[in-house]
């Protein structure tokens, strides 16, 4: 059975999936609670900055849904030390832009733990975090970092681009025992979709081909995905017909997945909203040239957003973000 | 970015074609696939589709205009207001396709005769993923144009080439010849002269069609026949070759060149040829036929094929069809049509073979117990010694035309027809 959910309702559902569970499982951030003190005035809790986590609290108790002070390092720091001792836990790093002020607990914490004890020791952290443009949250709140945790060693990266796959993806970070950075795209937080009940998993590192065509191969991720299904579609209405694939995972990358799809069209496009230089368009770009020349009939092409800060102007935003025009136009000039 | 359309070339005898009407008008939107406009051609009309979609954004020929195949006929661009030079497209698409490939510019000093300069152009752009089918297939990239942006050679065109590569006819050490084929009966076989395809034979082929199957060799290094580097002088190895293409006895007519391989034919494998017709033949190269033949593989290195064939046209063709200017720009669209399908490296080969070829003895002529036709031209510059020929073999017959050149076929086009085609009934 399924119904519809937006994303956000999918992850706060996956959350309390993941707590009823594993006793283990606890949730801390900034505002995770929000507003609980109060609580003797009748004031619902906020939930977190978008509400995703709203009534987890009243569920589980505050002994597993923990707000923290506003200090990033201090929350990331609590959490890799729980995870190093033996509880399972999920912080919430409101917006991603904020990982400037907490990297060394992920980067030299979280990240090497394992490596360095022999394997003696076990993280198993999730990290939550919003990413990316579409709500107007201006230049220190809208970036897509996500090519820097996928960049580390040792660290996991996924990101959702539904509902469905929010929840699984989810459920699969949390009980996966090494550090994983969920990441939560402002474009499909308020996205709804069928969503099944129930406990499942979508395992991580494995991509999903969301769409056949035999023509061109367009690769997207988390808020791209519905960008390159509506391109595909405008696309088929001028009788070409595309492959989308979801790569779901950041880190590990199906690499199989991308070089399958690009055997079969010899045209590939990638579509990331991130910034172009040292991303993960560029990796995947890289991919093909490496392990799939044989296989290029037309140059890889990237569509992403520019070298430039987000703007906090609607109109630029829109700008800056990749569209389907752009992908259409792309693929149309591939020749 | 804009595509071009241009008058398809339908068949092997077609050269030109009347523009009937154009179904979609200028600023529309064409599908790839619908029909874009109709021609006549040889009295057949035919329905064109657009090879690409888009929107016509503009056509160079109004309906009822005659071109040459190949002529530039219209613009499809990505949008209907889309940036478009009309002139400056269609200078850019006469460059192109009159040049068989991407021309490079000459280098400034004159390089050594029969160096290939085409072949210090610099890389063509191809897509990885046409290499790896190119070597997968075993077919020379070099020879396959590229339908891309930049002519960029794509997997498609590699398939597309490959395909017609198939339709080739082995004719021993993995060479392969293209053979068109028209028409139906016995069959005659028809061997183009120095430098040219079997489209020189284009006004004699419907004609021949009607009562015979015609086959046409392209010889090596002509149109998509293969271009191996020659083992021996071009005469014998052009004989050899028509003898691996046929099966039983079979008329062959040969020009020039041609009927000099056809002689080495008949004098090898007197059992394979029923009758044999030589146009303007020769059995020794002069020293102004090597000469010419020379500067021909030169100019084909260093210019454009329309260059060339207007180069060639004083020795191919008399003072007075010279005089007529209308036949005169007709024969140039012609010639370089043909011209533009032989590779320069394989004429620089041709010519140094003839160089080197000792020529057919006299003497041997007298053994040819086959029936013959020679045609002679009065005004031949280039093998004036035909009617010698037409002596020497003892049944032959000689059709001698007076007022044409070399080119006697193109040039008495009825004259030359009728003959061979009562030469072939009676034999």
């Amino acid at each position: 059975m399924s119904r519809k959910l937006s994303t956000g309702r999918a992850i706060n559902e996956a959350l309390a999936i993941a707590m009823e569970s594993d006793p283990d499982v606890i949730l801390l951030g900034e505002d995770v609670v929000g507003g609980g003190t109060l609580e003797a005035d009748g004031v619902d809790e906020m939930g977190g900055v978008v509400g995703t986590t709203k009534g987890l609290v009243k569920r589980f108790g505050r002994d597993r849904v923990l707000d923290t002070p506003i200090s990033e390092m201090g929350l990331l720091g609590t959490a890799v030390g729980a995870a190093a001792t033996g509880l399972r836990p999920v912080a919430e790093l409101m917006f991603m832009d904020f990982l400037g002020v907490c990297l060394d607990p992920l980067l030299n914490q979280a990240a090497k733990l394992r490596y360095m004890f022999g394997g003696k020791v076990r993280i198993p952290l999730t990290v939550r975090t919003l990413c990316g443009a579409g709500m107007q949250a201006a230049a220190q709140h809208s970036q897509s970092l996500y090519w820097i945790t996928a960049g580390i060693p040792g660290l996991k990266t996924v990101i959702p681009s539904n509902p469905a796959d929010a929840k699984g993806l989810l459920l699969a970070a949390i009980r996966d025992d090494n550090p994983v950075v969920f990441c939560e795209p402002k474009l499909i937080l308020n996205q709804v979709g069928e969503v099944p009940e129930g406990d499942y998993e979508v395992p991580i590192g494995v991509a999903h081909l969301a769409r056949q065509g035999g023509d061109v191969s367009l690769v997207g991720f988390g808020g791209t995905v519905p960008i390159a299904l509506r391109a595909a579609d405008l696309l088929a209405a001028e009788g070409i017909q595309a492959d989308v694939l979801d790569l779901r995972s950041l880190a590990p990358l199906d690499e199989e997945a991308i070089l399958t799809t690009l055997e079969k069209t010899g045209s590939l496009v990638v579509v990331d909203e991130a910034t172009p230089r040292c991303g993960i368009a560029s990796d995947v770009a890289a991919l093909c040239v490496d392990r799939g020349f044989d296989s290029l009939n037309t140059p890889v092409r990237r569509v992403t957003a520019p070298h430039a800060p987000v703007p906090f102007s609607a109109v630029l935003e829109q700008a800056y973000l990749p569209s389907a025009e752009r992908v259409v136009e792309t693929v149309r000039a591939l020749g | 970015m804009a595509i071009p359309i241009s008058m398809p070339k339908l068949g092997m005898t077609m050269e030109e074609g009347t523009l009937l009407h154009w179904e979609v008008e200028v600023g529309a939107r064409v599908e790839k696939g619908e029909t874009l406009y109709v021609i006549e051609s040889e009295k057949t009309e035919a329905e064109i589709e657009a090879t690409a979609a888009g929107y016509l954004r503009h056509v160079y020929v109004e309906p009822g205009d005659v071109v040459p195949c190949g002529t530039l006929l219209a613009a499809i661009a990505d949008a209907p207001d889309a940036d478009f030079d009309p002139e400056a497209f269609r200078h850019e698409h006469d460059r192109a396709t009159t040049a068989p490939e991407p021309s490079a510019p000459a280098p400034a000093p004159a390089p050594a005769p029969a160096t290939d300069t085409r072949t210090e152009a610099g890389r063509r752009p191809v897509a990885p993923a046409a290499r790896k089918l190119a070597r997968e297939l075993e077919v020379d990239l070099e020879r396959i144009p590229g339908s891309g942006p930049g002519g960029r050679v794509t997997r498609e065109d590699v398939r597309t080439y490959a395909d017609l590569r198939a339709s080739l006819v082995e004719v021993g050490g993995g060479v392969g010849l293209e053979v068109p084929r028209l028409g139906a009966g016995d069959p005659v076989l028809l061997l183009p002269g120095f430098g040219t395809d079997v489209s020189s034979f284009a006004a004699q082929t419907p004609a021949l069609a009607e009562h015979h199957l015609v086959l046409g060799v392209n010889p090596q290094g002509v149109g998509l026949s293969d271009d191996p580097e020659l083992d021996t002088h071009p005469v014998s190895r052009a004989a050899a070759d028509a003898a691996a293409v046929i099966d039983g006895p079979i008329h062959v007519v040969g020009a020039s060149l041609g009927a000099a391989a056809a002689i080495e034919l008949a004098l090898e494998q007197p059992e394979r040829v029923r009758s044999l017709t030589l146009i303007t033949p020769f059995v020794r190269a002069d020293a102004r036929l090597q000469a010419v033949t020379e500067a021909w593989a030169r100019i084909a290195a260093e210019c454009s094929p329309e260059t060339l064939a207007r180069a060639l046209l004083p020795w191919l063709f008399s003072r007075d069809w010279l005089a007529d200017d209308t036949a005169r720009e007709r024969g140039v669209r012609g010639l370089a049509a043909s011209v533009a399908r032989v590779r320069a490296t394989a004429l620089g080969r041709i010519a140094a073979g003839l160089r080197a070829w000792s020529g057919t003895r006299v003497d041997d002529l007298a053994r040819i117990d086959i029936p013959t036709l020679v045609v002679v031209a009065g005004a031949d510059l280039l093998t004036p010694n035909g009617a010698a020929v037409a002596t020497a073999i003892p049944r032959a017959e000689c059709l001698e035309v007076r007022q044409a050149g070399h080119a006697v076929a193109v040039e008495a086009a009825e004259v030359v027809t009728d003959r061979l085609l009562s030469h072939l009934a009676a034999h």
